[in-house]
């Protein structure tokens, strides 16, 4: 298995390097560069289990990048359960990994994993005597948990800043983006808050283009957008994620940073929440060196850290066949592309490239101890034998699953559809079933960043419409 | 669904189930249950889990105690564990009145072989030691007290009554109770109708709702109770902890999650069971201010159930006089859930006419009409 | 047959959601109190959709498909002491500052 290894920096990411500094690994030296997320310093030293899974301690390993997997837990600085994707590496950190006996590397609990190969039916553990029953629970209670209690000086109660402001808009990604700058045009006064280090969203995957108006990069169109003196008006909130929103009217929107919150009850709400990157269900697809294609698009591409090669991708998007292009213009291994698409400009570059290219099979198990080694690959057809595919690093694309949760907090209605989940329900303009709030992009159904930058303006354009005609 | 049953339970919830299961295993189980929704839609699938035997009358510390008895047996009975761990209830008294309060209980506890002890704010911190006990006067302790996980407590005793031969129909809704005269004929649902001569209103916070498809009026309440979890961590925290200053209590749960909530007196009666910010920013204080280290602790989830209350803080138990066979079985404020198996039981005996008990006429509705309320002055949350 | 995960957080597989069905746990509330799926750390971001999917499958359509669990803050998990000073002061009861 080949060794993680840095690429050397592109001039032209959003993402940039800060100075190396170190930080200690379970007490060992570490390094990592300012800034960075924090699972790509120790995914870039060569950790590669990052944690133990709650009940069959399975090892776990970033698996989206986008913080929302929990696939990347450590301890950091005393505190339990921290999402390192979402933690930027700085000086001085203690970090720490929190599960397994004797630990999360070597697990001995695993052996749980083998013990119940089908369901371990957790509810009916131990039932037979209630004496056995009453013997066990402590033993349980140990296993169950993850991580200690946090320690260390107690924090204070957060800063609260109360604001009043007319427009909040949630999610600064290409929908996000593209309703803020149409507010600012308008003079409209807005706050724009974002979860991510960065604005951008979608605009920061190396491989997203936008069609139409002037074809661009993810990343010009992030270059031209994201500055916020390209936005009067709107104040733009990094690390400041929403975390809910209380459906009285005004609605109260609370969004929460590293060390302080704010709290606004704004006339109008925008969501442009985006979507969360799924796996598609096959067997193992937990084991870590399994991620999504932006987990991978973030890692190679934006920041330079490669945790393993060669690469299998899995998929039919454009993204993930552009994806598979721009790695390899980064001088990244592919052990394969795993396909239906057959022709196309896309496919075609990759097989002047000599990419193998496999079209009819479909991934039936990842394949591997602690870290993934190799794919298994079924026929469509019966007769045809099953393939191996030697890799050491697998992306594998689904329909993302919109994020319609802050919608549902405000009482909107949303709507199942099995392309991707529960979305945000609205009418073409934008509207959701709240007069006062409105949807764009992805939480509420779009497929792409093109769709999505268009459904942005339009919110907006509703949203300022309905505002000159309340007093 | 049958059309005919000898008793119909309306509510789903531990209480209906309890006594769905009792009476199956007594022998009757020519029963139909109707739910509204699944198997724990209302209070039964939101609640803490906290059982205790601490109280202050005598009737409901003894219920209790076989109320614990009983969940101390229902894993096995039942094939689910519900994984009730008595790890003890920890109380904290910060004024005068609380802490009287405290010692009285205590004492008839004792008297009725409960191991409850009064302890000092030292003590208390042996046995959670990242309490932060200041202001503090005195605590009262008792081991045997606990908490247990709810839903398989709901879907064990359902599995147990429906292998016994009770029918139970979940996302059946009671829309109408067809009396004639004094008597009862029918149960009229959502997906058609049962024909029966008693009825059960085991609704919960819908009870009144239910009883006046009947006629009857009851004085119950709903109010909505918020509980939040934190993200689970390995075990440091052995009893519930509640602190009566507030009504603010805590627990760790088998997953290793806090769990707890507590008392909001300006909370409007409602059917509201949406989450608010007032409560996490309340019972986030109250939690920072028990065990400072909290504050960094994260949260996973807040959530909201009714609190079915009556004027004296006792349930409505047994028979209504203006319409026959049809029985009560609600008004459990925020500790049905402990009081279930105890209930279950006595109701079921008390239907069958195997046994009689003093709970019947006096937790009655009739009682507030004959002016004979009792208030239990120990309820929390 | 290896594990087919469908919730990380809670260790909930493909087979978990088929034998809870089979047990009589048909909507998805049930469905997810049941194998626990969504109660963890991430609180169905990445296994809502595919506990939905299934019952979709297996009842035969979208639209058999109800509303989701409703949804509760907070979004991600975040410390006590972001909400502690939530509150005005008059509306938090002073007896209850940390
Ligand atoms: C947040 C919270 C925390 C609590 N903590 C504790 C605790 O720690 N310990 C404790 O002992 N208790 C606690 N309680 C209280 C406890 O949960 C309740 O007392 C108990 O669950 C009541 O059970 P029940 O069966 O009476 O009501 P429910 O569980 O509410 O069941 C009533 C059922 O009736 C159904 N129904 C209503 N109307 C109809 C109709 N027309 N047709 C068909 N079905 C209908 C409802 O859908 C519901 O499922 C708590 C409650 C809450 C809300
Ligand atoms: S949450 Fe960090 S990798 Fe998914």
């Amino acid at each position: 298995m080949a060794t993680a290894r840095r690429l050397d920096p592109l001039p032209n990411t959003p993402f940039q390097y800060g100075p190396k500094v170190d930080f200690t690994f379970e007490g060992k030296p570490f390094s990592g560069f300012a800034g960075e997320p924090l699972a790509l310093s120790l995914l870039a030293g060569g950790v590669r289990v990052f944690g133990r899974s709650i009940k069959y301690h399975r090892p776990r390993a970033p698996m989206c990048l986008h913080a929302h997997c929990s696939s990347c837990l450590m301890r950091v600085n005393g505190r339990p359960n921290v999402r390192t994707c979402d933690t930027p590496c700085v000086a001085g950190l203690s970090v720490e990994r929190q599960t397994g006996w004797p630990g999360a590397g070597f697990d001995l609990l695993r052996a749980i994993d083998v013990v119940y190969p089908e369901e371990l039916r957790h509810h009916e553990l131990f039932t037979s005597s209630s004496a056995l029953s009453r013997m066990a629970t402590p033993y349980v209670r140990r296993m169950s948990g993850a991580g200690e209690l946090p320690s260390g000086p107690p924090p204070l109660a957060f800063p609260v800043e109360r604001q009043s402001v007319r427009v909040v808009v949630i999610g600064a990604g290409p929908a996000g983006l593209s309703a803020a700058r149409r507010l600012s045009q308008s003079g409209e006064k807005a706050v724009l808050f974002e979860a991510d280090a960065l604005a951008g969203g979608r605009l920061l995957d190396g491989a997203t283009r936008i069609e139409g108006d002037g074809d661009s990069t993810g990343w010009q169109r992030w270059k031209a957008w994201s500055d916020p003196a390209t936005l009067p008006g709107i104040e733009l909130l990094c690390r400041m994620p929403v975390v809910a929103i209380y459906p009285g009217r005004p609605p109260t929107v609370v969004a929460v940073g590293e060390d302080r919150a704010r709290i606004v009850q704004p006339q109008r709400v925008i969501l442009c929440t985006g979507s969360y990157d799924q796996l598609p269900l096959f067997g193992n697809n937990d084991l870590p060196g399994v991620m999504t294609p932006r987990a991978l698009d973030r890692m190679v591409l934006g920041h330079g850290v490669l945790p393993a090669e060669p690469v299998a991708l899995v998929g039919d998007s454009d993204e993930t066949l552009r994806l598979s292009a721009r790695l390899l213009e980064r001088g990244v291994a592919l052990a394969g592309v795993v396909t239906r698409r057959r022709d196309g400009p896309l496919v075609g570059a990759l097989q002047d490239k000599k990419v193998p290219l496999v079209f009819d099979r479909e991934v039936a198990r990842a394949r591997g101890g602690r870290w993934i080694h190799e794919l298994e690959l079924s026929p469509q057809r019966q007769r045809e034998p099953d393939r191996l595919l030697d890799c050491a690093l697998c992306v594998a694309e689904a329909p993302a699953a919109p994020a319609f949760e802050l919608g549902h907090h405000a009482g909107c209605r949303v709507f199942f559809g099995s392309q991707g989940g529960y979305r945000i329900a609205i009418d073409d303009t934008g509207r959701t079933s709240r007069d006062d709030i409105f949807a764009a992009g992805h939480c509420a159904g779009a497929a792409d960043v093109t769709t999505a930058i268009r459904a942005g303006e339009r919110a907006a354009a509703t949203c300022l419409e309905s505002l000159a005609h309340t007093p | 669904m049958r059309d005919r049953a000898d008793l119909v339970i309306v509510g789903g919830g531990v209480i209906g189930l309890s006594l769905a299961y009792h009476l199956a295993r007594l022998g009757f189980s020519d029963v139909v249950v109707l739910e509204q929704g699944y198997l724990c839609f209302g209070a039964s699938g939101r609640n803490g889990g906290g059982v205790r035997q601490q109280w202050s009358t005598e009737e409901n510390v003894l219920l209790m105690k076989d109320a614990v008895r009983r969940y101390r047996r229902l894993s096995q009975e039942c094939g689910y564990n519900i994984w009730f761990r008595q790890g003890g209830y920890l109380f904290l008294a910060r004024d005068d009145a609380s802490a009287a309060t405290l010692e009285q209980n205590t004492k008839l506890q004792n008297r009725l072989g409960v191991p409850t002890r009064l302890i000092s704010p030292a003590e208390a911190r042996r046995i959670v030691p990242v309490l932060n006990l200041e202001g503090v006067r005195v605590c009262a302790y008792n081991p045997t007290d606990g908490v247990l996980f709810p839903f398989p407590v709901v879907w064990g005793m359902a599995r147990i009554a429906s292998d016994l031969g009770v029918e139970i129909n979940t996302f059946t809704r009671v829309t109408n109770i067809d009396v004639r005269g004094r008597q009862i004929v029918k149960v009229v649902t959502d997906r058609g109708a049962i024909a029966t001569r008693r009825v059960v209103n085991a609704a919960g916070a819908w009870s009144p709702q239910v009883a006046r498809l009947a006629g009857v009026e009851l004085p119950n309440k709903p109010y909505r109770h918020e509980i939040l979890v934190s993200e689970p961590v390995k075990p440091f925290l052995d009893p519930l902890v509640s602190d009566l200053s507030n009504g603010t209590y805590f627990s760790q749960t088998m997953r290793g999650e806090i769990c707890g909530g507590l008392s909001d007196p300006a909370e409007p009666s409602s059917m509201e069971s949406g989450s608010s910010l007032r409560f996490l920013s309340r019972m986030s204080r109250s939690l920072m201010r028990l065990v400072p280290q909290l504050g960094s602790l994260k949260v996973l989830r807040q959530w909201a159930g009714y609190y079915d209350e009556t004027p004296d803080g006792q349930p409505i138990l047994g028979r209504v006089d203006a319409v026959d066979g049809f029985i009560q079985l609600n008004g459990f404020g925020g500790h049905g859930f402990m009081m279930a198996p105890a209930i279950g039981q006595l109701a079921a005996e008390w239907i069958l006419r195997k046994a009689e008990h003093p709970i019947f006429s006096t937790c009655d509705l009739g009682r507030f009409a004959r002016g004979e309320q009792r208030r239990e002055t120990f309820s929390i949350g | 047959m290896p594990k087919t995960i469908v919730c990380r957080c809670e260790d909930v597989t493909e087979e978990d959601l088929k034998r809870a069905f089979e047990r009589g746990f048909r909507d998805l509330e049930s469905l997810r109190r049941f194998t626990g799926f969504g109660t963890g750390f991430c609180q169905g971001k990445s296994c809502l959709c595919h506990a939905a999917r299934f019952l979709a499958a297996v009842k035969g359509g979208d639209d058999m498909v109800s509303d989701p669990p409703r949804t509760r803050p907070p979004l991600r998990p975040t410390p006590f002491a972001a909400f502690a000073g939530a509150l005005p002061e008059a509306d938090a009861g002073a007896e209850e500052k940390p």
